[in-house]
């Protein structure tokens, strides 16, 4: 199956009438697909090609202990990267002269979305710079009350009760269950 | 397969510990299913950081059980509330969803459980009867076959997972590219390491997977969340299918197994897939083709026996061949090369007793996910009613603490954590993971065979072998097949065009 998907219940059932080419019964429409983005189709074509120039370029860089030419451990990088230039150039091309892709597979995001979302990239990575050196159970707790708060959580039993058990649930689980160090 | 390999596959599944593995897999297969936006790949992802300490077999119980059990759970909030828990129920609310509204949910629920359950066991005497001869035969490849057999999974995947061919050519260049960081699989010349020596070993695949399946899910998921209420429908009605309705429910199981097992065993190609085909199969062959999409019970049997028919096509292609027949299985492929197995043909000589475990699994799975979700479903439903923060804060904490449990190094985190943003952004500029995850995982294999082949035998192998060059023609086939669609489409609409301006153009004439 494939990986994408989001959360359907924001999609109602739009993907599945699209899929069969017919109409399904009650279709109940919670979706806001994304607006179609020139100016993003054209910044990946760019990025493609870009981050491909790149490897060309790392990948001639490589040092081999015996110079063999020809199929050497540079050749296939080189390649990767040579057929990613021309298929990110493509891209950029096609990006310019023809209009943006539909992106009905995706959900609009929120202003709410793009904080929350930012928020918890950033909550994530103190978290795992902090737990090294103050240990997991101090840091843990802390980090919980806040991604449950940022996440729309209230009350104390969501933001005592839950956090205390899912800690004290992990760390029985690897280090006394699975004798995983944490 | 001889008999004291199927005596040890069989007696391996005696330890209790895979018993235990096995209900927690059905444990979290089922709540998975149940929560939409979690997909059964998720699941996979997160369960492989916990299962690696674990033995092979105890560890595929786990999460093969939770790729069983997600096939169940999913099947609930796409009847219930018209959501498919997964990809693999879309085409389960078509008919299942309507058959609620007219107070037949519990029929739809038994009857859906019990078409699923038969067809994963149907499937699984494909994976039993054919994975043996394609891995023997797969045993004959050379370097030029087996490198075209990954750019076949490859363009494979990327055709199916992709909008645009060229973002999913150039996802699968990425998980290739990806690939090459480390030691390279003929000198072992140190590659794109630049003095880190974590990178000597290349970047830690699981924390790759776990990152672009499960986190930049949650991250998307955060991004467009919206807060509605979807209430469930309460009134189950009957559970109990009649002796006409079973009728009724054998021809579409009939034909919609033998179009899961098919579409499962096509590398990359699901549930999801399967299901709408199915059902629009079902439809076409039916008496009553009117009642489907209004609550036809030949409808929902069609779409549910389809999608879990391809769990055996799926496992067979993955196990013989070592190409994922979906998006689980390449997870799993994961998992698998970490505890030393390689799936493939190579793991038909070297661990059949596995092979039997595997299927036992399977088998086992099928048969308990379906007492439980005929004695516990009015249980679970009630979990539809749980909040979010709390699902997506056990995301984020299983997320990261399962991906330190794989080397014990914060390093690992961080790779899994940028991945995760990475993927996300994939997922919003429509660059598809699964390419990604695939070049990563047979980057390898696929540098050191063609490499063999060139130097060996020069560039005109790969198409003068036969199967390398049918190998290859079928993967240009599954890139051109798209293109050449999208193209006839836009003719299609270019004539229509004309002729829709000139009808609306009339009554202003007039």
């Amino acid at each position: 199956m494939p990986a994408s998907g989001g959360d359907p219940r924001q999609e109602g059932v739009s993907p599945a009438a699209l899929a069969a080419g017919d109409t399904p019964p009650e279709a109940h429409d919670h979706g806001f697909p994304a607006h179609p983005s020139k100016p993003m189709e054209i910044a990946c074509g760019a990025f493609a090609v870009l981050v491909s120039i790149v490897l060309v370029w790392q990948a001639r860089a490589v040092e081999v202990r015996a110079e063999t030419g020809g199929i050497d451990p540079r050749w296939w990088p080189e390649l990767l990267g040579l057929v990613g230039t021309a298929l990110g150039a493509f891209l950029l091309v096609r990006a310019v002269v023809r209009p943006a892709l539909e992106r009905d597979d995706v959900q609009e995001a929120t202003h709410q979305g793009r904080v929350r979302a930012v928020v918890a990239i950033v909550l994530s990575a103190l978290y795992v710079a902090t737990w090294p050196v103050v240990g997991f159970l101090v840091v843990t707790p802390v980090f919980l009350v806040a991604a449950t708060y940022l996440f729309g959580g209230r009350g104390w039993r969501t933001l005592v009760l839950f956090p205390a058990g899912m800690t004290a649930f992990i760390y029985l689980l690897f280090v006394t269950a699975l004798k995983v160090p944490l | 397969m001889n008999a004291d390999a199927v005596a040890e596959g069989i007696s391996a599944l005696l330890d209790p510990t895979v018993g235990i593995g096995m209900l927690i897999g059905l444990l979290v297969g089922t709540l998975v299913g149940i929560f939409p936006g979690i997909t059964g790949s998720m699941a996979v992802a997160l369960a492989s950081g916990f299962t690696l300490t674990l033995e092979p077999v105890q560890g595929l119980a786990v999460l093969l059980t939770i790729y069983v059990g997600a096939n169940y759970g999913d099947r609930i909030p796409s009847i219930l509330v018209n959501t498919p828990g997964t990809p693999a129920a879309i085409a389960t609310t078509l008919d299942g969803y309507p058959m609620a509204r007219q107070g037949r949910a519990g029929l739809a629920l038994v009857s859906s459980s019990m078409v699923t359950t038969a067809g994963i066991l149907v499937s699984m005497l494909l994976f039993l009867f054919a994975a043996r001869p394609v891995a023997q035969l797969a045993l004959e490849f050379g370097p030029a076959e087996m490198f075209s057999l990954v750019v076949f999974g490859l363009t494979i995947m990327v055709s199916i997972s992709s909008k645009s061919v060229v973002k999913g050519l150039l996802a699968g260049l990425a998980g290739l590219a990806i690939a090459t960081v480390g030691r390279d699989p003929i000198t072992g010349d140190s590659r794109f390491v630049y003095g880190i020596n974590d990178l000597n070993s290349g970047l830690p695949f699981i924390a790759v997977i776990i990152g672009l399946f499960g986190i930049a899910e949650l991250f998307d998921q955060l991004l467009v969340h919206r807060a509605h209420i979807v209430k469930p429908i309460s009134s189950l009605g009957r559970w109990w299918p009649t002796r006409s309705e079973y009728r009724q429910m054998a021809r579409p199981f009939g034909v919609s197994s033998i179009i899961g097992m098919v579409v499962g065993a096509v590398p990359a190609a699901g549930g999801d897939i399967a299901g709408l085909i199915g059902w629009d199969r079902a439809k076409r062959m039916s008496k009553e083709p009117e009642k489907f999409g209004k609550g036809s019970l030949e409808g929902l049997t069609a779409a549910d026996t389809a999608a879990s028919a391809t769990l055996g096509g799926a496992l067979t292609t993955t196990m013989a061949l070592g190409i994922p027949g979906d998006s689980v299985m390449a997870v799993m492929i994961g998992s698998m090369i970490i505890w030393g197995l390689q799936p493939g043909p190579s793991l038909f000589s070297n661990s059949p007793d596995l092979v039997i475990s595997i299927a036992g699994i399977m088998v086992v799975a099928a048969v308990v996910s379906l007492v439980v979700s005929l004695v516990r479903t009015r249980g679970i439903v009630r979990l539809l009613d749980l909040p979010n923060h709390y699902l997506w804060v056990g995301i984020l904490l299983f997320c990261i603490v399962g991906t330190y449990t794989t080397s014990n190094n914060v390093y690992t985190v961080w790779v899994m954590l940028i991945s995760g943003v990475v993927g996300v952004v994939m997922k919003r500029t429509g660059f598809p993971p699964g390419p990604v995850v695939l070049g990563l995982l047979l980057g390898p294999l696929a540098e050191a065979n063609l490499r063999r082949a060139l130097l060996i035998d020069g560039p005109g192998i790969l198409v003068t072998k036969p199967i390398s060059a049918g190998l290859l023609l079928l993967a240009l086939l599954a890139l051109g097949a798209p293109l050449l669609a999208h193209a006839r489409r836009a003719r299609r609409g270019r004539r229509a065009a004309p002729e829709v301006a000139g009808r609306t153009s009339t009554p202003t004439k007039r």
